[in-house]
């Protein structure tokens, strides 16, 4: 691909570069894969998946976004559609392997051991790392792929009312851990 | 919901929607393209195969029915009874059939059109 070539694609939105692969232009969607390739690949890490395994599944979903982009029509973001994919993607993969179910199970809470900072306080992939799975993979379908409580549900093939329960214990739980930019959730909260 | 609750869940999207590049970023999207080229490339093989073989198999029923020595006859019996229905429609036509070419430049221009008929199905089969 020439520079110039480059530049075009560099300075059009994504809505624009989504048309432009509708109609079959692959270096369009590649810009589109360099722009949001890796918060994909993090989230998915975030959800609970290795490296390896974030990174197969968010080439997956991105060929199934390509496969499928007309159906993208501007109304979300771009990022957040091909997050809504691959966060399916992962939960259908839990479900294939039967681990999820086993994990929920069994699943007893961890408290946290250890912290990355001194004051307790830890950013979100640490404070992820010290929720139970079926929490973190709960918190994060709904707040980092932006699943309804419902899609959740569907998506990992559990009661709606467990899920809920998950994603209650893990918010609890993250408020008191996190801190973002040297805030907590909790001092927001206060000042909100 | 409470709003402040509201507050926290709109902070931890924030939180969720902050991701650095990764260091790989740039192997990842080769990746991703060349498994879109070779997805492509597979479709143009699999058309061109698929097209090759409608082929071979059109081109030996034609033959295993000796089709053209029985298109052949039709062809003198057609062009015979075309011949005079346009004489008949339209006199002032004699030109398209005394011409250098004849009933062979009909022929011929069907065979073309029949050609691109080919040529867009093509077309339409590699946008679909």
């Amino acid at each position: 691909m020439s520079r110039a070539e480059r530049h075009r694609l560099t300075s059009l939105h994504d809505v624009e570069l989504a048309t432009l692969a509708a109609s079959g232009d692959r270096q369009a969607f590649g810009e589109l894969v360099r722009r949001h390739g890796s918060a994909v690949r993090a989230l998915l890490r975030r959800i609970g998946a290795t490296a390896t395994e974030a990174d197969d599944l968010a080439q997956d979903a991105f060929i199934s976004a390509f496969e499928s982009i007309a159906e993208f029509r501007g109304e979300g973001t771009f990022a957040s559609w091909v997050k809504k994919i691959a966060a399916r993607a992962h939960a259908r993969r839990y479900q294939r392997d039967k681990r999820l179910r086993m994990r929920i199970e069994a699943a007893e809470p961890e408290d946290v051991g250890h912290s990355a900072d001194p004051s307790g306080r830890m950013d979100l992939d640490e404070a992820l790392k010290s929720l139970a799975e079926a929490e973190r993979l709960c918190v994060s379908l709904c707040y980092g792929a932006g699943l309804s409580h419902t899609e959740a549900a569907e998506a990992l093939n559990l009661p709606l009312g467990t899920v809920k329960s998950h994603v209650k214990r893990g918010l609890d739980k993250l408020k008191t851990r996190l801190a973002p930019d040297g805030d907590t959730l909790e001092g927001r909260r206060g000042s909100g | 919901m409470a709003v402040a609750e509201l507050e926290v869940e709109r902070a931890l999207e924030r939180m969720f929607a902050r991701a650095t590049e990764l260091p790989d970023a740039d192997a990842f999207v080769n990746r991703v393209q060349r498994r879109l080229d070779r997805g492509w490339a597979a479709r143009r093989i699999l058309i061109g195969g698929a097209g090759v073989v409608g082929g071979v198999i059109g081109a030996s029923q034609l033959i295993m029915s000796n089709l053209f020595s029985r298109a052949e006859a039709a062809s003198s019996e057609s062009a015979r009874v075309l011949t005079s229905s346009v004489r008949q429609i339209a006199p002032q036509a004699d030109w398209l059939f005394n011409g250098p070419a004849g009933i062979e430049a009909i022929w011929l221009a069907a065979g073309l059109a029949v050609v691109a008929m080919g040529l867009v199905l093509t077309r339409i089969i590699e946008e679909i």
